[in-house]
């Protein structure tokens, strides 16, 4: 067995192969992710390698599938006449938030007089999950009442959306209460959940699944 | 590089869907989800996931259908790429099993057949420089590509330790790049 320690250059390029191949565990996986959206340069290697590998493509079987695109419609284009162009805005950053398992709850948001205090409702469809943003003067103020943490290792980051704009971090779900300092969001702007690394999103914007995420509801 | 492309109807369709146009995202269903479908279940084992799995490719699909470039190519190339990342995350992000579990899970595949099945179409020349590696080494990389098998699964189903693995996988991609670059 040759020993020999790589190149600067091999060993990116191998860390590039590793990810493409999918044999890392979820930490480098996560690691390599964020490297990904990062780095260009190893985009790049990451992109040879896909077409590369793709080689192996034939060894797929074809596997009939049910139509889901009712499902998928109906997850993609949600309430088509509601601000269109608002919401495939929202959709595009989700998306480069690499959306896994979205639970996507148009109008789950409940709308209530300013000072009663809910302000947002997260929550899986099974209610395994659920968060509740509530406003006390001028914070927001975060709590999990269903489920649980992030896995070992993960966190729940919470995320404030305005329409057209950049996802914007309000903090960390753990074990603690999250308290932030912030405005009540109006209505039409987002709230969403996504898991990231231990620490939060190392750029800035949601790197992991969105877990969670509800639009400001404009009905009552 | 490769051949120059050929007609790619799933590249136009995704290109179409790049322009929001609805029709062509059903088509590009019909015309792909079967292939998807089986690169899914492969990995992921179990039906009601991979369906799942599927809605969130698809998903994905329409909303980076723009960031599809096909001079880099082939639109189900592309497709696979998503949809094999995918899984493997929901594979990863799954609770660890106990380590009895790791084993069972390493068993199943069936590299023989995948062997037979490498040798067919576009694939060719990943089967020639496939030759060049030594067949167990070359059988982890499929078996990797294939089945989302992890470095900690690799070593365990060809009994060696974990960082012998890493160090043989890395020289076999590297040695595979070479000839398939060549």
């Amino acid at each position: 067995m040759t020993d020999a320690p790589l190149s600067q250059r091999d060993a990116d390029d191998a860390e590039a192969a590793e990810y493409v191949l999918g044999v890392q565990d979820l930490a480098e996986r996560s690691a390599s992710e964020a490297r990904l959206r990062r780095d260009p340069a190893f985009a790049g290697m990451v992109a040879a390698w896909e077409t590369r590998l793709g080689g192996m493509n034939d060894g797929f079987a074809e596997a009939p599938a049910p139509n889901l695109m009712p499902a998928i419609e109906a997850r993609l284009f949600p309430k088509a006449a509601v601000r269109p162009r608002q919401g495939l805005t929202l959709w595009r950053w989700l998306s480069g938030a690499t959306v896994a398992a979205v639970v996507f709850l148009v109008g789950m948001a409940m709308l209530v007089p300013p000072q009663a205090g809910l302000v947002a409702r997260l929550a899986t469809a099974d209610e395994r999950l659920a968060y509740e943003v509530r406003q006390f003067g001028d914070t927001l103020q975060v709590t999990r009442v269903a489920g649980v943490p992030a896995v070992q290792g993960r966190v729940h980051e919470l995320w404030v959306i305005a329409p057209g704009a950049a996802p914007v971090s309000l903090g960390l779900l753990d074990d603690a209460e999250l308290v932030v300092t912030y405005p009540r969001p109006p209505a039409g702007w987002t709230m969403a959940v996504s898991i990231e690394p231990e620490g939060g999103s190392p750029i800035g914007t949601p790197t992991g699944p969105v877990i969670l995420a509800v639009e400001i509801g404009t009905e009552t | 590089m490769s051949d120059e492309p050929a007609a790619d109807p799933i590249a136009d369709l995704i290109a179409r869907c790049a322009a929001t146009d609805r029709a062509a995202f059903r088509t590009l269903y019909r015309d792909s989800s079967a292939k998807l479908m089986g690169v899914l279940l492969r990995i992921l084992k179990e039906r009601s996931e991979a369906e799942d799995a599927l809605q969130e490719v698809y998903t994905r699909v329409w909303l980076r259908a723009g960031r599809y470039d096909p001079a880099k190519g082939r639109g189900m190339t592309w497709m696979i790429a998503i949809a094999r990342n995918l899984a493997i995350d929901r594979l990863r992000a799954r609770p660890a099993p106990s380590s009895d579990d790791g084993l069972e899970f390493v068993q199943d595949s069936a590299p023989r057949a995948e062997t037979r099945l490498i040798a067919m179409g576009e694939a060719r020349r990943m089967s020639d420089c496939f030759a060049t590696l030594e067949p167990d080494r070359a059988d982890a990389v499929r078996g990797a590509y294939l089945t989302g098998l992890s470095y900690v699964e690799l070593a365990a189903r060809h009994a060696v330790p974990l960082n012998t693995m890493r160090t043989w996988l890395r020289r076999s991609l590297l040695k595979l790049k070479e000839c398939l670059d060549t």
